[in-house]
């Protein structure tokens, strides 16, 4: 997902000299021909130094360039938190934020490299746009939304290999994904779109017909978003981030907002941060957000 | 630079204090100090022939870029802006008004103002953009960025600094109003900053150290940037003294953000106009 990504913005820049890449030395196999290619005029890297990335991006970003900003999730989102919030926040400057590694992507890596708190933090900040694909026809897609945007935007995109579940549609523009329908739907993001399709086929083996939608874009919402969870009777969220301001808290606000007909049954995600390791699987089900646990929840109130 | 022309702008720079004094003493609020530490500086900057700008198109490309990092110093930019013509000097009477065209820090939404700080160790990160933008595009502009000393503190700061001189910004100048106040006190007492000319040599930058309330210094330190040809960015760190101009505020410990109130206004005002009359120039 990641290469892919990169790929498109690849492209982009070749036809683009105003497109500028800077990383916080954050590698990709895709980012070798940016950097031997564009480096000194559209690629430079400031070194581990996330605050001065963004602000050089800002600099270069407010005197005309298309500026992708590139680092570790965790590094990109809290730890320049407050350079996002005056650049991007306050004065609109549009630099684009991509983050590689949200959730437990860097597994066993530990808890200094999860990210489970960005979708909180960041949708807080005023004009930002916030992306999240699910795989790679998606992050192609946010690949180019991004850079026709012209507002500030973040994107989260998984280390992990996650298999394609649609090919490029147009679906993918206004800003979410269905798969199947039902009273009940389960809005997930990112790689947890996968973990929602695997209770899918679980209760469509029982019977039990569900929907699963996946919510690239989590901000802005876009009104057919809106419009479509409201066919829905039940809603569960479900997210590999803390519940305080995150996915559910979107699904809840937006039902409030707008008055909505749809009820959410459950917010399933994370209460803390967690030392567990053993793979990605087995940090999820530590703290109850893997298939079989998810499936439990629902099954609280499914049946 | 004729000692006329440095009389007349040492003359300006005491226009300014006062302005800003006055504008400081109707709001009730506003960084005075900080503000007066500069004021030789903003003054030859806009008033020296050093930047390059027109006052009726802020947004000309051409434009020299100048960034005021300590945006805690905006009212003495804003009557510097004023003085250049960006707009109109009725502005000043609203400031911290419910009417207000701007507040105590620094609003990019005024014609001249190119970012919104005041949140310290920022402006120099902006800078380096703006210059490497210069770079990429061979465009002739030059980027001032003027620090607190105090926010010299902030880490970011050096992660720009060593960005700049990795990527031979010799286009960019910075100027540290080492005025040696923080908000406690004196910022080698808080935090040492010295040695400050080693540290930034040994960041890779150009560095000449000045008297910052010396017209005549700031200009043969700033006047030469198109000509200059090393290839490094400068570092110019000018000594100056938090409050000068109004004797009992002068380095004085917690007066940091303050305006006058009550008995001190007659009395700061005083001491200012003595400071001004005193015909000690150059």
């Amino acid at each position: 997902m990641r290469d892919t990504f990169w790929d498109r913005i690849y492209g982009l820049a070749k036809r683009d000299k105003n497109l500028v890449l800077i990383d916080a030395d954050m590698g990709a196999p895709s980012l070798d021909k940016f950097r031997i290619d564009f480096n000194g005029r559209q690629y430079f890297s400031t070194g581990i130094a996330e605050q001065s990335m963004i602000a050089l991006a800002s600099g270069l970003a407010k005197e005309g360039k298309k500026v992708f900003t590139y680092a570790i999730a965790p590094f990109i989102t809290s730890r320049c938190h407050e350079f996002t919030k005056l650049n991007c926040g306050l004065m609109k400057i549009p630099i684009n934020l991509v983050g590689v590694g949200p959730g437990f992507s860097y597994d066993d890596s530990g808890p200094t490299h999860h990210l489970t708190e960005d979708i909180s933090i960041m949708r807080a900040i005023p004009n930002l746009e916030i992306y999240c694909p699910s795989d790679n026809p998606a992050a192609e897609a946010l690949a180019e939304k991004m850079y026709y945007s012209k507002n500030p935007t973040y994107i989260r995109l998984d280390r992990e290999i996650l298999p394609d579940l649609s090919g490029r549609d147009e679906s993918l523009v206004r800003g979410f994904r269905e798969f199947g329908k039902g009273d009940l739907a389960i809005v997930s993001t990112g790689n947890m779109v996968h973990t929602a399709l695997e209770a899918k086929t679980h209760y469509s083996g029982k019977g039990i017909q569900i929907g699963v939608i996946d919510l690239h874009q989590l901000k802005p919402l876009s009104k057919e978003f809106k419009k479509n969870i409201s066919q829905y009777k039940n809603l569960v969220s479900l997210e590999e981030h803390i519940l305080d301001g995150g996915l559910g808290s979107i699904i809840a606000e937006t039902i409030v907002d707008n008055d909505l007909p749809v009820k959410l049954k459950k917010r399933i995600g994370l209460s803390d941060y967690i030392y567990a390791y053993g793979g990605r699987e087995n940090i999820q089900k530590s703290c109850g957000i893997d298939t079989s646990s998810v499936i439990n929840k629902i099954d609280e109130f499914i049946n | 630079m004729e000692k006329e022309q440095i009389i007349k702008l040492q003359r300006k720079a005491n226009d300014l204090r006062k302005d800003t004094l006055n504008m400081c003493i109707e709001a009730g609020t506003g960084h005075v100090t900080s503000s007066f530490s500069c004021a030789e500086i903003l003054t030859t900057l806009y008033s020296g022939n050093i930047l390059n700008y027109k006052y009726n198109n802020p947004e000309w490309d051409e434009r020299d870029r100048f960034i005021l990092s300590k945006g805690q110093a905006s009212p003495i930019l804003y009557v510097a802006l004023t003085n250049a013509g960006f707009f109109s000097k009725d502005w000043l009477k609203t400031f911290c008004k419910k009417d207000a065209k701007f507040g105590v820090h620094l609003q990019n939404t005024v014609p001249g103002v190119e970012y919104s700080t005041g949140s310290l160790g920022h402006g120099l990160g902006l800078g380096t953009g703006v210059a490497l933008r210069a770079k990429i595009d061979k465009k002739n502009y030059h980027t001032f960025v003027l620090l607190g000393d105090a926010e010299l503190h902030e880490g970011s700061n050096w992660e720009s600094a060593m960005f700049a001189s990795s990527h031979n910004l010799n286009n960019l100048t910075a100027i540290v109003d080492r005025n040696g106040y923080g908000v406690l006190g004196a910022t080698e007492n808080i935090v040492k900053l010295n040695p400050l000319e080693k540290k930034f040599k040994s960041f890779g930058w150009d560095v000449k150290t000045i008297d910052g309330h010396s017209v005549k210094e700031i200009y043969e330190a700033t006047n030469n940037f198109r000509g200059y040809k090393e290839d490094k960015p400068l570092m110019i760190i000018a000594e100056t003294v938090k409050g000068k101009g109004i004797k009992s505020w002068e380095n004085k410990a917690l007066v940091h953000g303050m305006a006058p109130k009550g008995k001190d206004i007659k009395k700061l005002e005083e001491e200012l106009e003595v400071y001004s009359s005193r015909g000690e120039y150059e």
